[in-house]
């Protein structure tokens, strides 16, 4: 038996660099810590060149075909890890600030990318529950880490446990899988699907527990309860966190486990999904809209956002899969401007987590403003930003699959949650700030954000590359 | 070549781009400016050499493919020929002595940098609409001149008149592009393509289609298309009845009154008129009403020419004149001759607004023709500009006006005999040959005005009255050189030979068959003809009513006077310039106002604002308000809710099936 | 066969049993040694399907080390069980309501079922235990590795949570208690005697 490790090599040198940091930082004095940090962004500086050398062209099964690799997986990871990056750029001093720039919050947000990677590359339901966990103890954790503060806790705990419930809810859709399977692979189970066409039923069963599971990670309605508490409870560096990079992580487990694991139970889950998306839109939108904590809001937003990927997944057709994919990158990117924004507005003893913190903003800097311009504009789906392009995408999508009601109801909540995006708008230029503080900064924040809002323009003028690259690696 | 295009363009715009958004100093403004522009200059020359006197390859590419939605593509690609080049060497070339011209008129003003970075961005913008191959960049371009356009015509912001100039040319524009962009999307729809050289190789095939716009009514495709294009030339380039933002447009400073409201932006109507000519030439109805329109534009503007006192003012309705001459040679399917009148008005044309704003120098800003005369002493350069601008402004024999002039009446005189554009044909030529005598009426009105009699200014700026620094006489000179010349040297090659290949319809033009004998021979025959007379007439007209020449008789001198008084009607209605403003601003204006008032307090107050954005949001937040009860914070309500949605899942799909939905 | 049956049943309603009293028992305890049954009901009926090496490895983790420690802390922790079942009978009903409705379900699903239902493994000739051997190095050692990272995840954010800083513990450093001298505890003050009044 002989392994060909090369392609989870990036996944290899992450492992072993958390490792590695995790023993250098024990040694580490405060002072030094910066040294753990420096270590820990050039570990996800050389993954992302690892998986640009790996990159693949098509479709390969390894160790025993428990992982595939292919470019749909490849692109994901690639923004997973750049995701992290950048949040880990902009959690630097508001965790200074906080007293919690420790290793071990970045070693677990570290180990926490890895079982996102092996997520997205998962080939069989063993793999997929894995790296979830690996993902989800990482981050009950890091909503944790801040011990000082009684709403982090209570978050950590709300996550933790009804994490747990929705895991397990995976887990038994999993193991009747395998009971009527009699195997976790995939591919075996998309097989044994296909042959069985008389009766589903059993089939269905597992497939709405695994369903609850999916929906729970997206953090969609009815399964989206834990999101506006631990959003708003966990420190804005976390939220950011799990606000972007593991909704890539999900959104390739969703296609793993729908697409490729049960191809022939479409008409179900596509039904499901219409529910999901529904319910994840109105509610998302119109509850946004009371919210006056941000943090709570963009959660409420997140919701939003999550029913319009479904949109693009449910309509079940490669098109509609490459819709979807570039929504939830364009998400990704737009999540971290947001929250990145209330980072860069919060100081030490201070959290600009209300609505009315943005007030003024114009004053106080007419450059941060104006990227915050972007990205609401952006979120409520205004062109030329880059928004536009993943809600008309998706759209477009529902519409030339026959789910012109759909893209209707869409388009009208869209419209519905406009306002609350606008509003943000109108406090920045419109009224007087609140507080008057000069705005703390370090450089490398100052470009990241920058560049982040930028790209969001950017790309909105010129949304063809990204498109081109989601259809390709779909296809 | 590529490259060499990509710089004609690129360069003003980064010059615009440093002199507008960086805090530079003004030094700096005008040095990136000027540097930018020139090189503009020189490498047009070079293409003009390489296009046109050597005949090189004609350049048709797509650049770059903005976005494709279906079958529809929007791309940045240049056509780069015979009619492109030309135009390339007079924008760049105006352009650049308004520059210079710049540093000396707005010397003393605030907004130095920003004026300098305006005017590159025009550039920028006018050369983008003269060299792109498709319909979508030229309407980048359209809107872009436009835009710069009003933000000069309203440089000066404080001023009210200024801000209402520049909306009422912004407004009056949007009529005009709201035709524009009907052709355009009339083209999209019948050609499927944007592309210039794509949509004219169908047209021919679409000669004879017949649409219906109204139920019932057959309508010629190519007219409605013709017809549709032409509305948005009438806007631009400030035809009867949307030439009422051109007087108005003199509130900006004089440098862009010679480069966009006579050189340049409003000769982009005709441009385009001849860049179309392929499908105007399948219309007749559609060369009949532009040649109409030009005609009434031609003659009825001139004569408000005669009774304005505003230095700028009377310049500005010979533009308007002159420009109703470029579109009755449109018209009369002479297209090569309406642009060679372009490219010779644009020199004399921007020669004379700058000479006029050398004298509102001199004066002080002051524009009034009453309260000047005798300047000739003070300024002699300005006064000698003015002298050759006039002179062939008004087609005196030898000036470059006077081809081109000559040869639109030939044109119109060749309608009037063909007689396939009817009774259209024969308005039109009677129209332009009277518009020859009111031309050299008040042009050596004002000039006589200006230059002789008696100095009618206050003492203080008497005293003051001297020469314009140099750059402000050197772009004068330099702008006269080509207002002598540039017609004896074009006559030829542009209107009898194959100047302009395929870049425009020729097979039409009245003057295709015919041969040039020599310039001599051309002149001689010109001076027996009808319209030099004219022209004679109306300069000695001129003299007789206003050079206050000791041997003319005081008489002649209250003739004006006694006219006014006699025709007085006639002379109010023409002091209100025929009631178009006035008409203007209570119907259009007024009655929009109206109508948007009523729709705001009835409609948009009441009806939409209260019943469905503020009811439907009052809804919106009290059912949000209420469904967030749901969210208790309660760990146990969550997983309740995670058991309920299993719940419900289970219940439809595993029981029910997939035909929930 | 029938005596198989027979076993299986009766370690099966102990196990149903025992999992009901964990959660009804009203001392913390008790609910803890409910837990160990139920755990060793499990471990017996694993054994029926001859999967010795889960069985025993469920016995000796779950009972011997994991129950253990629960206890430990039950015990240590002074928990107010009335306190925390007041809202026990408030939810009952409409607990019991939403638990039937998933139980009818899943029952009318398991009902209409028609899949082949798989039988338990084939014996081999290869013992449990080997058989596990086999694979878990092999073709599951990245399953295997993964879960060993996840030990690690726990291992980490344990420590992170719980470590509190020195200053924030009383501690002894043994190495100054070894290195003290009698300087640094006694000091001897020459103090002069007081005049008798």
């Amino acid at each position: 038996m002989s392994f060909n490790l090369l392609p989870i090599a990036p996944e290899i040198f992450l492992l072993t660099m958390a490792c590695i940091i995790l023993l250098v930082d024990a040694y580490l004095s405060d002072e030094s810590r910066d040294l753990s940090y420096q270590l820990v962004q050039g570990t996800l500086l050389g993954t992302t060149s690892l998986l640009w050398l790996t990159f693949p062209t098509q479709k390969t099964f390894i160790l025993s075909s428990l992982v595939v690799i292919d470019p749909m997986g490849a692109l994901l990871k690639l923004f997973i890890v750049a995701t992290v990056f950048v949040v880990f750029v902009y959690s630097r001093n508001y965790l200074k600030a906080r007293n919690f720039f420790k290793g071990e919050y970045f070693v677990l947000g570290l180990l926490a990318t890895l079982g996102m990677m092996t997520m997205v590359s998962a080939h069989n339901l063993l793999i997929i529950y894995l790296g979830l966990e690996l993902l989800s103890l990482s981050l009950y954790a890091m909503v944790a880490m801040h011990r000082d503060s009684s709403q982090a806790t209570e978050a950590a705990m709300k996550y933790f446990i009804l994490g747990a419930i929705a895991s397990g809810m995976l887990l038994y859709g999993m193991s009747i899988l395998y009971g009527v399977t009699g195997s976790l692979d995939l591919s075996v189970i998309a097989q044994k699907t296909a042959q069985l066409d008389g009766n589903k039923t059993f089939f269905a069963f597992g497939l709405v527990f695994l369903m609850v599971g999916l929906a729970f990670k997206f953090g969609a309605v009815p399964f989206h309860m834990w999101v506006p508490d631990v959003y708003q409870g966990a420190p804005t560096s976390v939220t950011m966190f799990i606000s972007t990079a593991p909704k890539l992580a999900a959104f390739a487990m969703l296609m793993r486990l729908l697409i490729e694991g049960l191809p022939a139970m479409q008409a179900e889950w596509q039904q499901m999904l219409v529910i999901l998306s529904v319910l994840s839109m109105a509610v998302g939108n119109i509850i946004a809209i009371v919210q006056s904590n941000i943090k709570r809001m963009l959660a409420y937003s997140t919701i939003s956002h999550v029913g319009f990927l479904l949109l693009g997944v449910l309509t079940a057709t490669q098109t509609g899969y490459a819709a979807a994919m570039f929504y939830t990158i364009v998400y990704a990117l737009m999540g971290l401007g947001g929250f990145g924004m209330i980072v860069l507005l919060s100081r030490a003893g201070f959290e600009a987590e209300n609505v009315v913190d943005f007030k003024g903003l114009n004053e106080r800097s007419p450059w941060y403003a104006f990227i915050m311009l972007i990205l609401m504009l952006s979120m409520a789906g205004v062109p030329p930003m880059l928004g536009f392009w993943a809600k008309l995408s998706v759209l477009m999508e529902a519409v030339h699959t026959g789910y012109l009601w759909l893209a209707l109801v869409g388009v009208i909540l869209s419209v519905i949650g406009a306002y609350y995006y606008l509003r943000i708008i109108w406090m920045m230029y419109f009224e007087k700030p609140l507080d008057n503080e000069p705005i703390v900064t370090t450089p490398d924040m100052q470009v990241a954000l920058s560049a982040n809002g930028l790209i969001i323009l950017g790309l909105g003028m010129f949304p063809q590359a990204l498109m081109m690259a989601c259809v390709g690696s779909i296809g | 070549m590529k490259t060499i295009y990509l710089t004609i363009v690129l360069a003003p715009l980064i010059g615009a781009i440093i002199a507008g958004l960086f805090d530079v100093s003004r030094r700096v403004a005008h040095t990136v400016t000027i540097a930018g522009v020139g090189i503009s200059f020189f490498l047009s020359l070079y293409v003009f050499k390489y296009i046109v006197i050597d005949g090189g390859a004609i350049f048709n590419e797509t650049l770059y493919t903005w976005l494709v939605a279906g079958n529809i593509r929007f791309e940045v690609g240049f056509l780069v020929d015979q009619l492109t080049a030309t135009m390339l060497l007079v924008v760049t070339f105006v352009s650049w002595m308004v520059h210079f011209y710049t540093i000396g008129y707005m010397h003393d003003d605030k907004g130095y940098q920003r004026f300098f970075s305006y005017i590159s961005l025009f550039t920028f913008s006018m050369l983008m609409l003269v060299m792109s191959n498709n319909y979508m960049q030229l309407f980048f371009g359209w809107e872009a001149v436009g835009l710069v356009s009003y933000l000069l015509i309203g440089f000066w912001f404080t001023r009210p008149t200024a801000i209402y100039a520049n909306l009422k040319a912004f407004l009056v524009n949007r009529v005009g592009d709201f035709g524009f962009l009907l052709g355009i999307a009339a083209v999209l729809m019948y050609f499927n393509s944007l592309n210039y050289a794509e949509v004219f190789a169908q047209a021919e095939q679409h000669k004879n289609t017949l649409i219906q716009i109204i139920p019932g009514q057959d309508w010629s495709l190519m007219t409605v298309i013709c017809i549709l294009l032409f509305i948005g030339a009438m806007g631009k380039s400030a035809q009867f009845p949307l030439h009422v933002w051109l007087p108005d447009s003199m509130e900006g400073p004089t440098p862009i009154s010679a480069l966009i409201h006579a050189a340049t932006m409003v000769t982009a109507g005709i441009f385009m008129v001849a860049r179309m000519s392929p499908l105007f030439e399948l219309s007749p109805t559609a060369l009949a009403f532009v040649i109409t329109i030009g005609a009434i534009t031609a003659l009825f503007m001139g004569l408000l020419g005669l009774v304005q006192n505003d230095i700028k003012r009377v310049v500005a309705y010979s533009t308007l004149s002159q420009l109703g001459y470029m579109v009755v040679a449109l018209g009369a399917s002479a297209y090569g001759v309406a642009i060679f009148h372009l490219m010779t008005h644009a020199f004399f044309k921007a020669l004379l607004f700058l000479a006029a704003g050398s004298v509102i120098i001199a004066m002080h800003h002051e524009q009034d023709i009453r309260k000047m005369g005798g300047l000739s002493k003070y300024m002699p350069i300005t006064y000698w500009t003015s002298l050759i601008g006039s002179l062939a402004l008004i087609g005196f024999p030898g000036f470059a006006g006077f081809f081109s002039k000559d040869l639109i009446i030939e044109a119109a005189h060749h309608a009037h005999e063909a007689g396939h554009l009817g009774n259209a044909g024969t308005f039109a030529y009677y129209a332009v040959l009277s518009g020859v005598f009111i031309t050299a009426l008040y042009s050596f009105r004002m000039f006589f005005l200006v230059f002789h009699g008696k100095e009618r200014m206050d003492h203080h700026t008497q005293h003051h009255l001297h020469e314009t620094p140099a750059v402000v006489t050197v772009p004068l000179i330099m702008l006269a050189i080509p207002s002598i010349f540039a017609g004896m040297i074009a006559i030829e090659p542009m209107i009898y030979k194959d100047y302009f290949g395929h870049a425009i319809s020729f097979e039409h033009s009245p003057f295709a068959h015919k041969h040039f004998v020599s310039l001599f021979e051309f002149m001689w025959h010109g001076v027996k003809q009808l319209p030099f007379f004219l022209a004679m007439a109306g300069l000695i007209t001129a003299i007789l009513l206003y050079w206050e020449l000791s041997f003319i008789p005081p008489f002649f001198r209250q003739i004006p006077a006694i006219l006014a008084k006699k025709l007085s009607i006639i002379h109010q209605i023409m002091l209100n310039k025929y009631g178009f403003d006035r008409f203007n601003d209570w119907f259009f204006a007024g009655g929009s106002r109206n109508v948007g008032s009523f729709l705001s307090s009835a409609g948009d107050a009441t009806l939409i604002d209260g019943v469905f954005v503020n009811g439907s949001a009052k809804l919106v937040a009290w059912f949000a308000g209420t469904v967030r009860h749901v969210q208790t914070g309660l760990l146990y309500h969550y997983a309740f809710a995670m058991i309920l949605g299993l719940a419900f899942f289970l219940g439809t799909f595993v029981l029910y099936g997939s035909k929930l939905i | 066969m029938t005596i198989e049956k027979l076993i299986f049943y009766f370690f099966a309603t102990v196990l149903v049993f025992a999992a009901v009293r964990v959660i009804t028992a009203r001392n913390p305890v008790h609910a803890a040694l409910f837990l160990v049954l139920a755990f060793f009901s499990a471990a017996a009926t694993w054994l029926l399907l001859q999967a010795e090496f889960l069985a025993i490895v469920l016995v000796l983790v779950y009972v011997g080390a994991v129950m253990v420690l629960f206890l430990f802390v039950v015990m240590m922790l002074d928990i107010n069980i009335a306190k925390l079942r007041e809202g026990f009978i408030r939810y009952l009903s409409v607990g019991i309501l939403v638990g039937l409705l998933i139980l009818v379900e899943m029952v009318l699903v398991v009902r209409t079922m028609t899949a082949p239902v798989l039988t338990a493994a084939p014996v081999s000739a290869v013992p449990n235990i080997e058989a596990i051997g086999q694979v878990l190095y092999s073709i599951y050692i990245y399953p295997f590795e993964l879960a060993a990272v996840i030990l690690l995840v726990a291992m980490v954010a344990a420590i992170a949570l719980t470590m509190r800083s020195p200053r924030q513990h009383k501690y002894i450093n043994p190495s100054l208690q070894v290195n003290v001298r009698r300087a640094d505890r006694i000091r001897l003050v020459n103090l002069p005697a007081e005049p008798k009044d």
